[in-house]
């Protein structure tokens, strides 16, 4: 009970701040959270690199497909989480849920992203870090 | 006299001395030891894990004791500006409330902080020496650290840090004249209470502090690379966003006077 309501309040903090991992920099400077967005498509580039990770995928639209940034967050919180930098491969179907850049570009930063077989991918392991209140 | 009678009255007595001098020598080590025991200084090294704080103000309750000048530069400042956007050294107190964790070596001279956010550190030099004279004419993102030991607390002064550093993600600025003096206090094995004091007469009427909680890491954990200019696309994509721009500043009251104070 004390767990699931120390949960709750995480999540609550999580949602409240945006993006959790965004100490690079204010989220809002660059996303908009009241703009949010979900895509699907095949990862055609991952980079495993500082201070944020990408990955891209081409998402089907009517003239074809479009090819979209998605952001995540930095390689050594990934890391510990225990991703790896193959844990997606080039051609896996990903749904990512997020939301888009202000600037009006094809970008998103990722609040999740589930793989075809259910798995969540490159999620930060928000627990490593006690929450700043 | 007989000889064994001489080297008895003699020798007899100075064998005891001799022992007792040998007994007083090992209790004054044994006491020095001991008291060099309780006196050194305690042992902070390690692998630390920081409270993730992109927000001072919600640590302390409310917005810091703004002067007017302090209360318009929050009320204007553009989160795009942030300097870690385009990778410029985090400052020294931001260092600590980042989410990511921090290297502490340790020896009698200097204390040394390898942050793993923007891959900087921080020298604490503990050999007595004052700032630098022309150390206003040479500021560093991170200030120049001097630190000693009250006690069981690791006392640090830092200044000369250069006014572009920020003091958090939600933008919270100060002066060229910021002086930090931060408190380490291990309250555990594996914990130490941070208590840092801001102080700078340009942005704030008085000094305010927060505490924060370092947790030590697992066996083996060992800071990660953060090369930021390796791949920063996000600086592009930055746009201005002021989000306190209906913020209204109300003034700190005067301190309170004491009694029979005019």
């Amino acid at each position: 009970m004390k767990r699931g309501i120390a949960a709750l309040f995480t999540a609550i903090a999580l949602l409240a701040s945006g993006h959790s991992l965004a100490a690079h920099h204010s989220f809002a400077a660059q996303y908009d959270s009241n703009k949010p967005v979900t895509l699907k498509g095949g990862i055609t580039r991952i980079e495993w690199a500082n201070p944020h990770i990408y990955f891209y995928i081409d998402v089907a639209d009517s003239s074809g497909a479009v090819q979209w940034a998605i952001e995540g967050g930095a390689p050594s919180t990934l890391y510990r989480a225990g991703w790896r930098k193959d844990s997606a491969k080039v051609g896996d179907i990903v749904t990512v849920s997020g939301f888009l850049a202000r600037d009006g570009s094809k970008l998103v930063n990722m609040q999740r992203a589930l793989l075809a077989d259910g798995r969540s991918l490159f999620v930060g392991n928000q627990s490593y870090y006690q929450k700043g209140r | 006299m007989m000889p064994g009678h001489r080297s008895f009255s003699r020798g007899g007595p100075a064998l005891p001395l001799a022992r007792m001098a040998v007994a007083i020598c090992a209790l004054l080590v044994w006491a020095a030891a001991a008291a060099a025991q309780s006196t050194a200084p305690p042992d902070l090294s390690g692998f630390w894990i920081n409270q993730y704080t992109p927000d001072l103000s919600i640590v302390l309750g409310k917005q810091p004791p703004f002067t007017e000048f302090g209360a318009e530069r929050w009320r204007t400042v553009d989160t795009a500006k942030d300097p870690t956007a385009i990778c410029l050294p985090v400052g020294p107190s931001r260092g600590f409330t980042a989410p990511f964790p921090f290297l502490l070596v340790q020896d009698d001279k200097t204390i040394s902080i390898m942050f793993e956010y923007q891959a900087i550190w921080r020298a604490i030099y503990m050999d007595g020496r004052a700032h630098p004279d022309d150390l206003a004419d040479y500021p560093y993102f991170m200030g120049h650290s001097i630190g000693r030991w009250e006690g069981d607390t690791l006392v640090v002064d830092t200044q000369g840090i250069d006014e572009r550093s920020w003091l958090d993600t939600a933008g919270h600025e100060h002066s060229d004249k910021l002086k930090l003096t931060e408190r380490f206090k291990k309250t555990g094995p594996d914990t130490i209470q941070w208590t840092v004091t801001y102080e700078d007469p340009v942005f704030f009427t008085r000094p305010w502090s927060i505490e924060r909680t370092f947790t030590r890491g697992k066996p083996g954990d060992r800071v990660l690379p953060y090369t930021c200019n390796e791949n920063n696309k996000d600086v592009e994509h930055l746009r201005p966003h002021q989000p306190n721009l209906n913020y209204k500043h109300v003034p700190d009251p005067p301190p309170a006077r004491k009694p029979g104070e005019r």
